[in-house]
């Protein structure tokens, strides 16, 4: 079989990879509008804070009253590619109720499972629970004066309870994708413009 | 070293002035000599001009980003990348090959850049280590397509990059044992040799050497028999590339030059482990050493004598440490060593004038 000339098989090659591109973008669009909707609370975060270009760098953090016991699971399965978080909704947002290392473990636990772990900080009085989620998402890209005034307003309460809220969509494979983010009043929503 | 090409440059001088070879003669001797072509001043001048065309769109887009819509960004940075793969087939069509193989690379660095903006637009959290290997692989292809050594050498680069970068722990699957330069720089060589590329040899060569420390903690565990494995793989490299010197002159002669350096670096580390640790190995890689500065002499290739050299003083220094002696001791063992080798040379001329 003769194979093809090399300028055909350039143009080809470009296509296959264009279209691998497109269909990347058009899998995690449609993943994202059609995963089960969650609230979660952020706080700022970063050593360096929350700029660096203009992304918007921040924490699924919420914080509980001193003495409130850590979510089980919790802390046992860092970074482990088959833990799950167990998530549920508790008036405008949602908290984890814990972590396990299979889906199902972790729907005992709560109404929704999300690939992930937590970490929990149970600190003696008069400090509180810190209840931290890593779900493979940590930041917002946007344009410049809107991640500054996001920046603004979680770095003034950087240590504090959260001030902001993050909208996630839990997919049918697990995945945590962001829609969207709320803070100081100003909302981002990720949308195809 | 003088290339083959370079010398035979010379040569046609003379014999042209001479009259022992025709002038008109000139181009097709030079022609048929299978070396890879050079680029001309003004062929590198208005590759970096290209270059610089490019930073400067990139840089005027960059500064107009926040205004422009999501879907239109997407859309630019494809477009920007099948211009430059668009512009290659048209070069490639054309028969200017550097300006093809040029673009080839711009496109693969810019489908690089094409996955990571894209992840940045619409907020796709991934895996830096699938991102890069992904750009690896695409850059792989596009110089299969376009038989392009350069876009060869940046899909090498970008698994490299991919394998010493961390998997993020939401990747899913397990993670591998080797490193997939362990693969991608095998060939890489064959790629270079059958391009006859020494830019792609470089790479390549730099690659090999690398691939062994993406080895898995599991082999590390006996890392001086995965050192003395790989300089024992190597060694064998240089010795296959030293033989195909006469076929593949550039490349092959690159490859030699890395080879025996790998060979060396990954037969010193091996000391260092519980098991091979002292004196014996020391004087091994002592007697190496000098064995690879005396081949790199008869070669006339600079980077292996060099890499004997290097060789000489750190198996020196190992050798001192590992004794763990005092000075005289010290003296008596590296004086007996300049014995044995004055001897040798001694025996190597009254063979030669003979």
């Amino acid at each position: 079989m003769k194979l093809p000339s090399v300028p055909v098989r350039i143009v080809a090659a470009a296509a296959v990879l264009a279209w691998a591109l497109v269909g990347l973008v058009v899998r995690e669009g449609v993943a994202r509008a059609q995963g089960q909707e969650v609230v979660l609370p952020i706080t700022g975060y970063d050593p360096r804070e929350l700029l660096t270009g203009h992304y918007v760098r921040f924490q699924f953090r919420s914080e509980f009253p001193t003495g409130t016991p850590c979510p089980p699971g919790s802390g046992g399965y860092s970074r482990r590619t088959d833990a799950w978080v167990a998530l549920r909704r508790q008036g405008d947002h949602h908290v984890a109720t814990g972590a396990a290392l299979s889906r199902e473990a972790a729907l005992k636990l709560g109404e929704v499972a999300v690939r992930g772990d937590i970490d929990c900080l149970a600190r003696g009085a008069p400090e509180t629970t810190w209840v931290i989620l890593n779900l493979g998402v940590d930041r917002l890209h946007t344009d410049q004066e809107q991640a500054e005034a996001i920046q603004k307003v979680m770095l003034a309460t950087r240590d504090g309870a959260a001030t902001g809220s993050a909208v996630v969509s839990v997919g049918a494979d697990g995945k945590a994708r962001l829609k969207g983010l709320t803070a100081g009043g100003r909302r981002v929503d990720l949308t195809w413009f | 070293m003088a290339s083959y090409r370079r010398r035979l440059e010379q040569d046609l001088e003379g014999w042209i002035g001479r009259g022992l070879v025709p002038a008109e003669s000139r181009a097709a001797i030079l022609g048929s000599v299978g070396e890879a072509r050079r680029l001309d001043a003004a062929t590198a001048l208005a590759i970096i001009g290209g270059l610089l065309a490019g930073v400067a769109m990139i840089a005027f887009v960059a500064a107009n980003w926040s205004d422009i819509p999501r879907i239109a960004r997407f859309g630019l940075v494809l477009a920007v990348f099948l211009g430059a793969a668009g512009g290659a087939a048209w070069a490639s069509a054309g028969g200017r090959l550097v300006t093809s193989h040029v673009l080839l690379s711009v496109a693969a660095l810019v489908f690089a850049a094409a996955i990571g903006l894209t992840g940045q637009i619409f907020d796709i959290a991934g895996d830096p280590q699938a991102a890069l290997r992904a750009a690896g692989l695409a850059a792989a292809l596009l110089a299969l397509a376009g038989r392009s050594p350069w876009a060869a050498a940046v899909g090498l680069a970008l698994l490299a990059l991919g394998d010493f970068t961390n998997r993020s722990s939401f990747a899913g699957g397990q993670a591998a044992w080797l490193g997939w330069l362990v693969v991608a720089a095998p060939m890489g060589v064959a790629a270079a040799l059958a391009w006859r590329s020494q830019a792609l040899a470089h790479v390549a060569g730099i690659a090999a050497i690398l691939a062994v420390m993406t080895f898995d903690d599991s082999l590390r565990s006996r890392a001086d028999m995965v050192f003395l494995s790989a300089s024992a793989v190597l060694a064998a490299g240089a010795a296959a590339a030293r033989v195909l010197r006469d076929r593949f002159e550039g490349p092959a002669g690159v490859l030699y030059g890395w080879f025996t350096w790998g060979a060396l670096v990954w037969f010193g580390a091996s000391g260092f482990g519980d098991h091979l640790k002292g004196v014996g190995h020391s004087i091994a890689w002592l007697a190496l050493s000098a064995g690879v500065v005396v081949l790199g002499r008869h070669d006339r290739h600079a980077p292996v004598t060099a890499a004997g050299v290097i060789g000489l003083f750190a198996a020196g220094a190992s050798l001192l440490f590992n004794l763990g002696v005092g000075l005289m001791t010290s003296a008596a063992v590296f004086g007996g060593a300049a014995l044995v080798a004055l001897a040798v040379a001694w025996a190597m001329r009254g063979r030669k004038a003979a």
